[in-house]
């Protein structure tokens, strides 16, 4: 990645505040490069299904300015936010899978929204369920799954439409070690491409040797504690 | 393209969803086209009706005796005083007797023994067309009876008077059944519309989650209003056609209805009533949408 890499995501002095007082996140400011891949981590309750939210819009900051690609997405609305939606793809961390259709078609969602031609949608929801081993669920209807099973196809509706920002939240709670692979040799894939990529999890095994960002989120405040060399910025 | 496909695809499902209740908007809708068609429709057979009536109307003055070329003249600048009118014929003692002659036919020996004068002399007066509404002709037929030397005025009194009272009554029926008309098509597009918005809120929200556009989430409701509404509305217009091809054939022959020639509606105003239709729905359902989608 070269030094002069341009941000993707910036975060100024953001907090949030949940009626009455809950604060679940003070004063985060952090800025994340074009093509970065960038772990969040922090125990349960530190803010970090909240920080990603921020990121897609889903929900608005207290306090603080987020700018993404340049634009602050404080007060973005209509069209503009809907364009901004789907270049970013988000693996929600309860799913919100429609439990009532088909695999295929809760990952063609994501395409749909931008006018994808059905023909490429359906080679690239057959290529992403093959990649996520489970090309034997295209027609299975997803309130049929396993947690495993849905949270795979929750990350592959997020990638499908190969945004250039990717959120995941605990993208492997419900996983073995070897599928976990896979959905980290996928996410990788994406990032190598180009995409941004933001994970946030207390999956260990995820970051321990990773050479990537990592920081952590305590009570709703960021440390850059488990800064682990190989990158310079 | 695939824009449209995809719409397409939502408002099969939207349907597939909800059909109990979008049929009983269809045919809720058929139904108060088809009330309000069919009482227009004889609104305007009856409207045509009174145009070809009142072509024949004409006021019939009697006179106490017959008038001199000069007080012709007077009566005739009386007349005119009041309105313009289409014509004035002015018919002798003699003329009458020979009219009512001849319509007697082969039974004039009865007139044998009357004197030939025994008929008033008359003035028969041809209004304008525009003269047509009762209020007019009724002022018109005072006015002429108030003239000097005249007996009396006649013009079908009574039959004008109940047909005016009937197309008046007509008229009402006809915007009572248009409110009918619009308030259904409007309350029970925007009710099944609702209700296909409850039962997909969780794919709506996620749609906007992934960045649907608000066109994207709303074209298929519109759709489906528009749907109900070109549905309903043929629907409506062909089933009064119909009856009305069933009524004819039944009741044709020597009778009531031979004297009015019923007509079908133009072309134009089925499609008009069709159009309207179309919008009524249309708009019903892009004001739920407002109301619930909240985007
Ligand atoms: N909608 C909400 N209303 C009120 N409080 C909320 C809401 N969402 C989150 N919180 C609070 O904000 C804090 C942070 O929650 P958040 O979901 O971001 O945690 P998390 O780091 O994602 O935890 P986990 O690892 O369990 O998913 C928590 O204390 C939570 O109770
Ligand atoms: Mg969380």
């Amino acid at each position: 990645m070269s030094k002069t890499a341009e941000t993707m995501i910036e975060m100024i002095k953001v907090s949030k505040i949940y009626p009455p007082d809950v604060v679940a996140l003070r004063d985060i400011s952090i800025s994340i490069d074009v093509g970065e891949m960038f772990f969040i981590i922090g125990m349960s309750g530190a803010g970090k299904t909240t920080l990603l939210k921020l990121l897609c819009s889903m929900d608005s900051p207290s306090k603080g300015l987020i700018e993404i690609g340049g634009k602050s997405i404080n007060q973005l609305k209509g069209s503009k936010l809907a364009r901004l939606r789907q270049k970013i793809g988000v693996a929600y961390q309860d799913f919100k899978l429609l439990t009532d259709r088909t695999t295929a078609e809760n990952i063609a969602i994501s395409m749909e929204v931008s006018y994808k031609k059905p023909q490429m949608i359906r080679n690239r929801v057959r290529t992403l369920l093959e990649q996520l081993d489970l090309a034997d669920k295209h027609d299975t209807i997803t309130g049929e799954l396993s947690r495993g099973e849905q949270q795979r196809v929750a990350l592959a509706r997020a990638i499908a439409n190969s945004p250039t920002m990717i959120l995941v939240d605990e993208p492997t709670g419900n996983l073995d070690a070897t599928t976990t692979e896979r959905v980290m040799q996928l996410l990788t894939n994406c990032n190598k491409a180009g995409a941004t990529v933001v994970i946030a999890t207390h999956d260990q095994s995820l970051y321990q040797h990773t050479s990537h960002r990592v920081m952590e989120l305590r009570k709703g405040q960021l440390h850059a504690l488990a800064e682990t060399g190989g990158k310079t910025s | 393209m695939s824009f449209w496909f995809t719409v397409i695809r939502q408002v099969g499902r939207n349907l597939r969803m909800t059909w109990g209740s979008q049929i009983m908007t269809l045919l809720t809708v058929s139904l108060s086209v088809l009330i309000f068609a069919f009482f227009y429709l004889i609104y305007t057979n009856m409207l045509h009706f009174g145009d070809k009536l009142g072509n024949d109307l004409s006021l019939i003055v009697y006179l106490e005796e017959e008038p001199v070329p000069e007080m012709q003249q007077q009566l005739i600048s009386k007349i005119k005083a009041f309105d313009d009118v289409e014509e004035i014929r002015f018919i002798s003692r003699a003329q009458a007797y020979q009219r009512f002659a001849s319509q007697l036919g082969k039974n004039q020996d009865v007139l044998n023994d009357i004197p030939k004068d025994f008929l008033p002399p008359s003035i028969e007066v041809v209004p304008m067309k525009n003269l047509r509404s009762l209020n007019q002709v009724k002022l018109f037929s005072a006015y002429l009876a108030r003239l000097p030397g005249t007996t009396k005025v006649q013009y079908g009194q009574d039959w004008v008077e109940r047909f005016y009272y009937f197309t008046k009554l007509l008229s009402i029926i006809v915007l009572l059944s248009g409110t009918l008309l619009i308030l259904t098509t409007i309350f029970m597009v925007a009710y099944t519309i609702r209700l296909t918005i409850l039962g997909r809120q969780a794919e709506l929200e996620l749609l906007k989650l992934v960045g649907a556009t608000n066109n994207y989430i709303r074209t298929p409701f519109l759709l489906e209003g528009l749907f109900q509404g070109i549905l309903g509305s043929s629907l409506g217009i062909a089933s009064l056609f119909v009856l009305f091809q069933w009524i004819k054939l039944h009741f044709s022959g020597p009778g009531f209805l031979n004297l009015f020639e019923f007509s079908f509606f133009s072309p134009m105003v089925g499609l008009t009533i069709i159009g309207v239709s179309i919008l009524l729905c249309t708009l019903g359902s892009y004001s739920t949408m407002q109301k619930f989608l909240r985007i």
